[in-house]
């Protein structure tokens, strides 16, 4: 048998094992459950793929050029041998394209393979080792056998290159089917194209978690066939890269959590096997090997253990990280709330909470009336249906709080300085339901959201101010699907924009002491507002210095997703953590804009930075002190 | 939340207060002549204001008659208009900081004396004189009755115009209408004496006419004592029915209880209670009367902290608390809980020389606080220095030095504070030894914990030197080493051939207390006396000697009552008018030779111990030995600290061996621990 032909032949057969192996694969999909999608994403893969995706990689630019030669040159290569030899064409041009096609892979997987030398634990190993090897092998055969005309090449080369053409070709055609590291490349491309939420293509950040449909009895995730099908096919896109294991705040703090192994994990649970296989960083503490699953049973704990879920503060930093643009904490949020809803299992302070926000309306059990006594002799107005405002001013559970209470105190000052006309809600404000629904509490979400939707709909303001990123992405986000829509902003964006306009006269700041700012994860990652607090800073004239992690790759302070409430024991606390970045900035003041994240940063005991909001920077910099 | 009920608001008629905390009326004695809030008056509420305080009640028996005497608690007049442009000032400048501020209005009836502008005739129930003040009264007729209610609206009414948030009448420390009330006070027979209803009638009839002068709407509280400790006077029960009585009128939008009657010097001791007295020692008078009352219940009286604040008011005992003298220690308390610097609070110890003052007709001083009333000069806030940052090296860390430390470092200066004993607080540690008065302790505790928490170099057991001091390179040296105990002033005491023992040696514990104990007293403050308690209290028989008048002579009106309780339940003699010739041994014995005072007549005690207190003669080798080194020859110049504006000296160049040298407190002369805190705070607050 010639060359050529053998060629040929191997082509067809590889495509036709990628395609049982795709067959295969799409069974497994099909265990989830319906979900709309546009097949016109099939065509937006290019975009989706060259823009979208290649965005987040770029971060790595390593990476991100040898995936180009890897991939690029093994496209090209397969592409150039479709035509050359899947289709007979032998034509000895073509040859010299695939040539040089097979030179750019095989330069590429060299690269890869380097970085594999010396590779940071966030990768995982296994098939994933052996994959530089296999693409180099599949380059390599390739390129020598195209490279001498069939007649010249001796018989052992020959030999010797097609035993590595064959190999590299099992790894690309056998990946799909077998769940092996090539897979990525078609669930990839398919997941590109059928994303759960084909928004973020725009341009959009979509970050609401979509609503439970609970009177159909629709109670989360209990078992991997309750996810979409494009859900579970989402999960098979996941490369093993780490990225999101090296930005989760729990799996730093020792908490039992590893997102990369939670996607691993669902991924054996679609395809009916154990995590045997996982040749990555565990959950801290939780040894590899006892968990298994399959689309028909039930997750936790056969396959994830409860406290593997409620390790998780939703910051979304995995989600920012990951280059295949999976969404964890949607996955997460889906099991938590057929935990709550079916089981109400939550731990430690959770259920607690719950049940205060069931009874009270309140996280704390406090009764709404006492929501706004900080602002009695601050003469606040509250809002009454019949007279009009032009800002609402929302305060959030954050009233409660004492220290908050200063922050609150600031923004008021602020906002009477520059003359805005504004009321509060008085006890008419329910909490907003943000922490039951992260908890997994839908139906006690979908209650306070249609109480306050119901409050704020017979009110008349132009828009909503809030100090608290966590009401702000609840009103902003997640209420307009219940019916509740409103123009809201954080105090910052507000403040920026009324520096903006003239209407806040502002002096130097007093604050000499070196500052940072940390990005609220709700405020950033989620809303997208990375730059009005720092606008509002530069307008006192504070120079800030950002942390290493800092803007969209933010580090959580521990306080979202309901995580203090649950508070899975670690080997280190997040907040912790945070303000070790921030010492390491050289900062002695950290700027916030969040009660969470001041409540979380001011619990560090020891020396630490002092944390103020930006409302209190701003108030004691007022050009007019009352 | 922490201290959700003391943070929650109060409705009081239309008002709604922020918080439940609040400074009830007292005599200030800060009125400019005349009975007018000036600037200084608007100062010392605009600071606890500031410090974020709900309401305050200002003007404590301010008289709405001018046949009242004002002379000697300098209230604030509400006799006349003119008092309402004042008035208005001083609301403005309060609601400016989110607080509310109501006056106490009254009249006085017999609790005054005559002697006095305008030298009037006291009216009272039945003209019956009383004890305190000596007050001679004439028994109040039918129309100086109506007069003085007439006087009540029209006070009211100025009360109101003038911006006031209310207006509370005062029916307590047997005032005109509580001399009504009581059956000590009111032996009257026709329809103002007799049975309750009578009694009540003048105080339902002011009540009215103020509530037509106001309107509805206005906040009107009243005042009143829950019981008069005296078997004569008005029981519990009694003033229950009062109570209830007065709430029921529906004119009434709070009322304010305090516990004690306040017409003899030993239960006056109680109104303002002291160290010795238990916290909060009358709650459950207040208790009592809210168990009848709908109205709500304010309360003070020895509540010195929040937290017990917030425990009466959780447990539905009061719904307010008074924090007076708290306020006048800290007037930022509820701001720095809020900001959660509640461990800076400075804390009242009740050690009443507040109102103890003003029992001399002196203005309210706070012995641990030298900012309070004098808001216009120093400052209850240091902030620190634009100027060079200076070493400032301070010895001694009695109440002076620890001050000079906190307000030097508080500006922003490096300070080394040099203490030869092991601990700091000089010669409060020791008064802090006698019974009941431990609390002194407090004033060291916080000045302990503040000049820590600053940062201060704290060098304890290291007595100073020169070399020591000047190998600091100080830029400015300041000298608080105090004294000692001032024993040898007369050869014949025999001190130093161990005749006798100062009261040092005694509360220190160095000499333990023998049998029988004569104390010599030569000053009468309250060392003398509570070295001979702490004698007595452990089993000692004592007799205090003094060339004074009196026992204690010096310690005021809250304090000595609650020593002589103390001295005559312990069998302890008093002779005063005696001053101490010598000491001599015969045996085992001592011979304490006494000479009257004013018959010159000697007389011999025979004793086992005799204890001398005769204040202090101040340590001043330190100062000589560095005064010629210094730029400016250890002079204060006085023209500046008295006008409270800094030492010329500062603008010297300092360093390099080049230092200023200033004295505070004791080791200049002996004053006492307010003086040596002004002292400080007035020199370093510039530093």
């Amino acid at each position: 048998m010639s060359i050529p032909l053998g060629i040929t032949l191997l082509f067809w057969l590889a495509t036709a094992v990628l395609v049982a192996g795709l067959v295969r694969r799409a069974l497994y999909w099909s265990s989830g459950q319906a979900a709309p999608v546009a097949w016109s994403g099939l065509l937006a893969i290019p975009k989706r793929y060259f823009v979208d995706l290649h965005h987040v990689v770029a971060r790595d630019p390593y990476i991100a050029r040898t995936h180009v030669a890897v991939a690029g040159g093994a496209v090209a290569a397969l592409v150039l041998v479709g035509l050359n030899f899947g289709l007979a064409l032998y034509s000895r041009t073509l040859d010299y394209a695939i040539l040089v096609a097979a030179a750019v892979m095989l330069t590429g997987a060299l690269f890869i393979w380097m970085r594999r030398l010396d590779a940071p634990s966030r990768l995982s190993r296994g098939g994933w080792s052996r994959l530089p090897f296999t693409l180099m092998a599949f380059a390599a055969g390739l390129g020598a056998l195209v490279a001498v005309p069939a007649d010249q090449i001796s018989g052992a080369i020959a030999l010797a290159a097609s035993l590595l053409l064959i190999t590299g070709s099992a790894e690309l055609a056998l990946g799909i089917g077998t769940g092996g590291p090539m897979k990525h490349a078609v669930a990839g491309l398919l997941h590109l194209a059928f994303h759960p939420r084909p928004e973020r293509f725009n341009g959009e950040r979509s970050t609401a978690l979509k609503a439970l449909n609970l009177k159909a009895s629709d109670f989360g995730i209990a078992k991997p066939e309750d996810f979409t099908w494009n859900q579970l096919l989402s999960f098979d896109a996941c490369v093993q890269c780490g990225k999101c294991e090296a930005a989760c705040p729990a799996f730093a703090a020792g908490q039992p959590l590893n997102p990369k192994k939670l996607i691993q994990d669902l991924v054996a649970g679609l395809s009916s096997d154990s995590d045997e296989g996982y040749a990555g960083s565990p959950y801290p503490g939780l040894p590899i090997g006892n968990h298994s699953g399959a689309p028909d049973q039930i997750i936790v704990p056969g396959l994830i253990e409860q406290q593997t879920l409620w390790s998780c503060t939703t910051c979304r930093a995995c989600v920012e990280e990951c280059p295949m643009l999976i969404e964890h904490v949607d996955a997460i949020v889906g099991m938590r709330r057929n935990l709550n809803l079916t089981q109400g299992s939550a731990p430690g302070k959770a259920t607690e909470t719950l049940a205060n926000l069931r009874e009270t309306s309140t996280q704390g059990g406090y009764p709404t009336s006492a929501r706004y006594t900080w602002a009695v002799d601050l003469d606040v107005v509250t809002a009454k249906p019949g007279s009009a405002h032009d800002v609402l001013l929302v305060a959030g559970e954050g009233a409660f709080d004492m220290r908050y209470q200063r922050t609150l105190r600031a923004l008021v000052k602020i906002l009477k300085a520059a003359n805005v006309d504004f009321a509060v809600l008085g006890d008419q404000e329910c909490d907003t339901g943000d922490i039951a629904r992260r908890l997994g509490d839908e139906a006690t979400f979908q209650n306070l959201a249609n109480k306050n939707i119901a409050t704020l709909n017979a009110l008349q303001f132009k828009r909503i101010v809030t100090p608290d990123p966590h009401v702000l992405h609840s009103l902003k986000n997640e209420y307009p699907a219940l019916g509740g829509k409103y123009d809201v902003s954080h105090h910052t964006t507000y403040l920026a924009s009324l520096a903006d306009d003239g209407k806040l006269a502002l002096k130097m700041s007093g604050e000499t002491r070196p500052l940072t700012y940390h990005d609220p994860c709700y405020l950033g990652r989620y809303n997208g507002e990375f730059e009005a607090p720092r606008a509002l800073l530069r307008k006192l004239g504070i120079e800030t210095k950002d942390m290493l992690r800092s803007g969209p790759r933010a580090r959580c302070c521990g306080g979202g997703g309901g995580a203090p409430l649950t508070d899975i024991p670690g080997k280190q606390r997040i907040p912790d953590m945070r303000m070790a970045d921030i010492r390491e900035a050289g900062a002695r003041v950290v700027a916030v804009g969040c009660p969470q994240c001041t409540a979380m940063l001011e619990g560090v005991a020891g020396d630490r930075a002092d944390v103020l909001d930006i409302a209190e920077l701003v108030a004691d910099a007022l050009e007019i002190q009352a | 939340m922490r201290y959700p009920h003391v943070f929650s608001p109060l409705k009081l008629n239309q008002l709604t207060l922020p918080n439940r905390i609040y400074s009830t009326a007292h005599a200030e004695v800060y009125a400019e002549p005349g009975g007018m809030p000036g600037d200084r008056y608007i100062r010392y509420y605009e600071e606890k204001a500031k410090g974020g305080l709900g309401m305050a009640i200002c003007g404590g028996s301010s008289p709405v008659s001018i046949d009242v005497p004002q002379g000697s608690w300098r209230p604030v007049n509400l006799t006349t208009d003119r008092v309402i442009e004042p008035m208005a000032r001083m609301a403005e400048t309060c609601h400016r900081h989110g607080m509310k501020i109501m006056i106490q209005a009254t009249h006085m009836g017999r609790r005054s004396a005559f002697a006095g502008d305008p030298w009037p005739h006291l009216v009272s129930p039945s003209g019956l004189r009383e004890p305190v003040h000596r007050g001679n009264a004439k028994e109040i007729e039918i129309e100086d009755i109506r007069r003085i209610i007439k006087d009540f609206a029209l006070a009211a009414k100025r009360v109101q115009k003038s911006g006031f948030d209310g207006i509370e009448i005062s029916a307590a420390h047997q005032q005109l209408i509580d001399q009504f009330w009581s059956p000590r006070s009111n032996v009257r027979t026709d329809e103002w004496g007799g049975s309750l209803a009578n009694r009540m009638r003048f105080g339902i009839e002011v009540l009215k006419a103020v509530r037509d002068a106001v309107g509805r709407d206005y906040c009107v509280g009243m005042r009143m004592c829950a019981d008069e400790f005296h078997d004569n006077g008005l029981d519990h029960e009694t003033c229950k029915e009062i109570a209830q009585a007065m709430a029921e009128t529906g004119m009434i939008d709070f009322i304010s209880v305090i516990g004690s009657g306040a017409d003899t010097h030993n239960t006056l001791a109680n109104c303002m209670p002291p160290m010795a007295l238990p916290p909060e020692p009358f709650v459950k008078l207040a208790a009592g009367i809210k168990s009848v009352v709908k109205v709500p219940i304010l309360h003070a009286q020895g509540i010195r902290d929040v937290s017990q604040a917030e425990r009466l008011i959780a447990g539905g005992m009061i719904d307010m608390a008074g924090m007076t003298r708290a306020h006048i220690a800290d007037p930022h308390i509820l701001n720095k809980i809020r900001e959660g610097r509640e461990d800076q609070i400075r804390q009242c110890v009740g050690a009443n020389h507040c109102i103890d003052r003003m029992y001399l007709g002196q203005d309210t001083l706070c012995i641990q606080n030298a900012a309070t009333s004098r808001e216009a000069t120093m400052p209850h806030v240091i902030t620190p220095t634009k100027g060079v940052k200076r070493k400032v090296v301070v010895v001694g860390a009695g109440p002076a030095g620890l001050e000079a430390a906190r307000v030097s470092r508080s500006r922003g200066h490096d300070v080394v504070l040099f203490e030869r004993s092991d601990v700091v607080g000089g010669q409060i540690n020791l008064a802090a030894k006698a019974p009941q008065r431990e609390q002194m302790a407090g004033i060291v505790r916080w000045f302990d914990m503040e000049t820590k928490r600053l940062g201060v170099d704290l060098r304890l057991g290291i007595e100073a030197t020169k070399d020591m001091i000047l190998s600091e390179k100080p830029d400015i040296v300041v000298l608080a080493v105090g004294g000692q105990s001032n024993v040898e002033q007369i050869q014949g005491w025999g001190v130093k051939d161990g005749l006798a023992v100062s009261s040092w040696d005694i509360l220190s514990g160095k000499v333990a207390p023998a049998e029988s104990v004569l104390v010599y007293d030569g000053i009468s403050t309250h060392a003398g006396f509570g070295t001979a308690d702490y004698i007595a209290s452990r089993g000692s028989a004592v007799e205090i000697v003094t060339p004074d008048v009196k026992v204690a002579d010096d310690t005021g009106g809250t304090t000595f009552p609650i020593f002589y309780r103390r001295l005559y339940s312990q069998g302890i003699i008093p002779t005063p008018n005696h001053g101490l010739e010598r000491v001599y041994a015969e045996g085992n014995k001592k011979i304490a030779v006494i000479r009257n005072e004013y018959t010159n007549q000697l007389e011999e005690r025979i004793v086992d111990q005799v204890v001398i207190e005769n204040g202090i003669f101040p340590n001043t080798a330190l100062y000589w030995s560095l005064k010629d080194g210094s730029i400016n020859r250890g002079q204060t110049d006085i023209d500046t600290l008295y006008a409270a504006e800094p030492q010329p000296a500062l603008n010297e160049t300092t360093g390099d061996g080049k230092y200023l040298l200033f004295r505070v407190g004791d080791c200049v002369s002996m004053h006492n621990i307010h003086a040596a805190i002004y002292d400080s705070l007035r020199l370093c607050k510039d530093f």
